[in-house]
């Protein structure tokens, strides 16, 4: 690979720029339909990348007392760890970027990062709402990243293999066959982007922002671009784990939008959960539905 | 833990529309202590009312609040003409309880969507206000304004029922009535909005009577508290309402009874209409008032709400005190929000339905510099200035 | 009816009895009474609605403070006088929790000493409020 393909793989395409433009589009799809479901008129369609640009130019103010190099570097290692986790994923429905066994692994920590950020941030930004919304991410994380992680690693096993591309390469439909395991992919995703009903983290009517009231400027753009990308990451892994691989960027687009639909769908119907409610869920039945999809698996391989 | 963390609700957060200060003291997600502060919405308005005539204080009461402002003028018209021993024609008394369930029914639908919206239901909040819309146009088409109507004179009403606005309000009613049945339904059998209300502000009978609980909130823990039935006013004599009450007291109930009252409002206005007196829109009435004092007190939204007026035999009156609900169910939020989860403080909040406009009436209005004030005159100048450059 | 059963027991305290209109009877008793006239409000069921002061300007060298209490439909009302140099009157916290609000706002607007409220801050007026000045009496004007 030349240093200007490399270069082109990491800004362009699949990484950097039509990632971004790839996520503003699928928030503006999310925010349309929720707005629909609603009774509502909705957002325009440059509405997502309006906001971005925006925030960039606008001011950032520091609270007093936080670190000004965590401050500044929490929303960039967000978003690095969003694009790069997107360069191992079929992105478009075309080959992965790169790959290696066990990217999987490497991907689903990636994914992680931007949750970690987040309640990073929000303790460093000395607010008593950031804290509190800090704290709750954090106990969300522990709540639903063990499941989803099981939930994402069922089709691996199946596969047998922990490379992305191979697990993908299974043209079977999984959600039939681990209709357990894609529930909880579908909603622990939910719970990673802090999506209505675990949207408990950045309650407004509670805690006002959450973790990141205190960004304002270039930081909140960020930390909005990641999250951008992190849905069309995490709906490309579990379209290409649960809905029989991504073929061609047709097959990808209708295979994503319907998860997002459903992902829009049961964010208008739900009411918020509180944060104990949160983790009593995943705890009383998340894992232990998980923990029966796995057990199915391992009998089924066995046999 | 030694040292205390205290979150601030308000003056402003997303949480309160109003400005309102509250200070929680959390361990963790669990509340330990609150105190409020109000006045941030604080005009002057009872002093106010010393150095204006009768009519003008109307008008003046009536943008107490924006929501329920109709019960603020009614409240104090009644009086007014209960001390000058007059009272107002039978078909002006319809229409003033016409215009008052009119204005419970929009009330209602803007709490039911706010608590939603408090408990992460936006879709129903958006659904609610939706309709609320329907109610405000037929008030539109009744008394020409979507909020603060000014329906009221003393004596009487200034708007008549057409039979126009009669069958648009008709129209609104069968509408909304529909869409209610749907909202009582997601109330009562939503399963996750459930979780967020069954068992959570709990108040007992002995909590309502003991921080005197007004309104649908006291109804809600079994406490007949509705001045509509228990001191009818108006034309509630003739016009009799079916007193809503739930006895779990907790906030499901809250949502229930209003829910509920709503359709005791759709029919009590299908039966104004049906059989609305004939006669005068209004009676005379003396420009000065014989001195006295009397005390009036009508069922708001929200609860009681009391007003004691006294008049020296001028035509402006001695002292108007307001006492609305909020106030007095103020004190039971920050009972109940002890103990419970953050998550709970604003639903609490909201269970009460607070109006915190209500609530801080009266002061000399400051201007920025907090020194010099603001004479009458000049705002009206102000005002009036205002508008010319907008167009 | 129970105004008439509370008329009877209040009589003893009773300066002043009136009926001004129906389903109202106003009490007028002194200082010293007040917190027993209310205690036997409070087991009577009545609930407190509301406070009013009322100020009838310097020259009559009084004020007055009115405890409205209701029942059903009838209205108590409870008339305490205070010196207008000096008022002041008991706080009835103590019987009734939830007065604290009554008795913040009438000791703010009225400049009245409510001794022994358990909460003395401003309710409405602000933080730095001059504390010579008592927006509901009738010497502070409006400009």
């Amino acid at each position: 690979m030349t240093l200007l393909q490399a270069l082109f793989t990491l800004l362009i395409f699949p990484g950097g720029l039509f990632l971004i433009a790839n996520g503003l589009i699928y928030q503006w799809v999310r925010r349309k339909l929720i707005a629909r479901l609603q009774n509502r008129i909705g957002p325009r369609w440059f509405q997502p990348l309006a906001d971005t640009i925006k925030l960039l130019a606008k001011e950032e103010i520091q609270p007093e007392g936080s670190n000004p190099l965590l401050f500044n570097l929490l929303p960039m290692i967000a978003l690095a760890g969003a694009l790069t986790a997107a360069l191992y994923l079929p992105i478009a429905g075309l080959a992965s970027a790169s790959s290696f066994p066990g990217d999987l692994i490497v991907t689903l920590y990636l994914l992680s990062l931007l949750t970690i950020c987040t309640s990073l941030a929000g303790f460093n930004s000395h607010d008593r709402f950031s804290v509190m919304g800090a704290l709750r991410t954090l106990t969300q994380l522990f709540a639903y990243e063990a499941p989803f992680m099981f939930a994402l690693l069922g089709p691996a096993v199946t596969a047998g293999s922990w490379e992305i591309s191979q697990i993908a390469a299974n043209p079977n439909w999984l959600l039939l066959t681990q209709p357990i395991g894609f529930v909880i992919a579908l909603i622990g995703f939910m719970g990673k982007l802090e999506l209505a009903p675990f949207d408990a983290p950045e309650a407004e009517t509670e805690i006002v922002a959450g973790a990141l009231t205190e960004y304002s400027g270039r930081g909140l753009a960020l930390f909005h671009l990641s999250r951008a990308v992190e849905l069309v990451a995490g709906l490309t892994l579990i379209a290409a784990f649960y809905l029989g691989g991504l073929s061609n960027p047709f097959d990808d687009l209708f295979k994503t939008l319907l998860l997002l639909f459903t992902l829009a769908g049961a964010q208008t119907l739900l009411t918020r959960l509180r944060i104990t409610q949160t983790v009593g869920l995943w705890w009383r039945y998340g894992v232990l539905l998980m923990l029966a999809q796995w057990l199915v698996i391992i009998a089924g391989r066995a046999l | 833990m030694t040292q205390k963390f205290t979150l601030p609700v308000g003056p402003q957060h997303p949480a309160l529309k109003e400005p309102g200060h509250f200070e929680f003291t959390v361990e963790g997600e669990i509340v330990t202590g609150a105190t409020v502060r109000l006045g941030y919405a604080h005009r002057g308005i009872e002093k106010a009312t010393e150095g204006r005539n009768w009519t003008q204080d109307i008008y003046l009461l009536e943008r107490i609040c924006g929501i329920c402002s109709h019960v603020h003028a009614l409240a104090f018209c009644l009086g007014v003409e209960q001390l000058a021993g007059v009272t107002a024609p039978p078909r002006a008394q319809a229409i003033r309880v016409l215009v008052a369930e009119l204005e419970r029914i929009h009330s209602h639908l803007l709490w039911l969507g706010v608590a939603a919206h408090e408990a992460g239901f936006d879709t129903l909040f958006m659904y609610a206000w939706r309709d609320r819309e329907t109610v405000m146009d037929a008030l539109e088409t009744l008394t020409g304004n979507r909020v603060n109507y000014s329906a009221n004179l003393l004596g009487g009403v200034k708007c008549d029922v057409t039979s126009a606005s009669a069958s648009q309000i008709y129209h609104a009613v069968d509408k909304l009535e529909e869409r209610t049945r749907h909202y009582l339904d997601v109330v009562m059998n939503d399963d996750l909005l459930i979780q967020r209300t069954r068992g959570v502000g709990v108040m007992t009978v002995e909590q309502v009577d003991q921080m005197g609980v007004m309104g649908p909130t006291a109804r809600a823990s079994g406490v007949m508290r509705d001045i509509r039935c228990i001191a009818p006013y108006s034309a509630y004599v003739e016009f009799p309402i079916q007193p809503i009450v739930e006895t779990s007291g907790d906030l499901q109930a809250r949502f229930i009874v209003r829910v509920k009252e709503l359709f005791e409002s759709y029919r009590l206005i299908r039966t104004i209409l049906d059989h609305l007196p004939d006669g005068d829109l209004k009676t005379r009435m003396p420009r000065r008032i014989k001195a006295g004092e009397t005390i009036s007190r009508v069922e708001a939204p929200r609860g009681e709400l009391f007003y004691f007026i006294k008049s020296n035999g001028t035509d402006t009156p001695e002292r108007v005190k307001v006492r609305t609900p909020t106030l007095c169910n103020l004190a039971s939020v920050l009972t109940l929000a002890v103990g419970r989860q953050v998550a709970d403080i604003p639903m609490i909040l909201v269970g009460i339905d607070p109006c915190f406009s209500c609530n801080d009436r009266a002061v000399l209005l400051l201007d920025q510099s907090g020194e010099r004030r603001w004479t009458w005159e000049k705002l009206r100048q102000y005002g009036i200035d205002f508008y010319r450059r907008q167009q | 009816m129970t105004l008439d059963k509370m008329q009877d027991r209040l009589k003893i305290w009773a300066e002043e009895t009136q009926t001004p209109e129906a389903n109202r009877l106003d009490v007028t008793i002194t200082v010293g009474n007040l917190l027993a006239a209310v205690a036997v409000l409070k087991a009577e069921g009545w609930y407190l609605s509301a406070i009013t002061g009322l100020d009838y300007g310097h020259d009559a060298d009084r004020m007055e403070v009115l405890y409205h209490f209701c029942f059903g439909a009838e209205t108590l009302t409870l008339r305490v006088s205070a010196p207008h140099d000096t008022p002041s009157v008991p706080s009835i916290c103590h019987l009734i929790p939830p007065a604290v609000v009554f008795e913040r706002e009438l000791a703010e607007m009225f400049g009245i000493v409510v001794v022994g409220i358990p909460n003395s801050d401003h309710l409405f007026l602000p933080d730095d409020w001059d504390n010579r000045v008592f927006p509901l009496r009738k010497d502070a004007r409006l400009e």
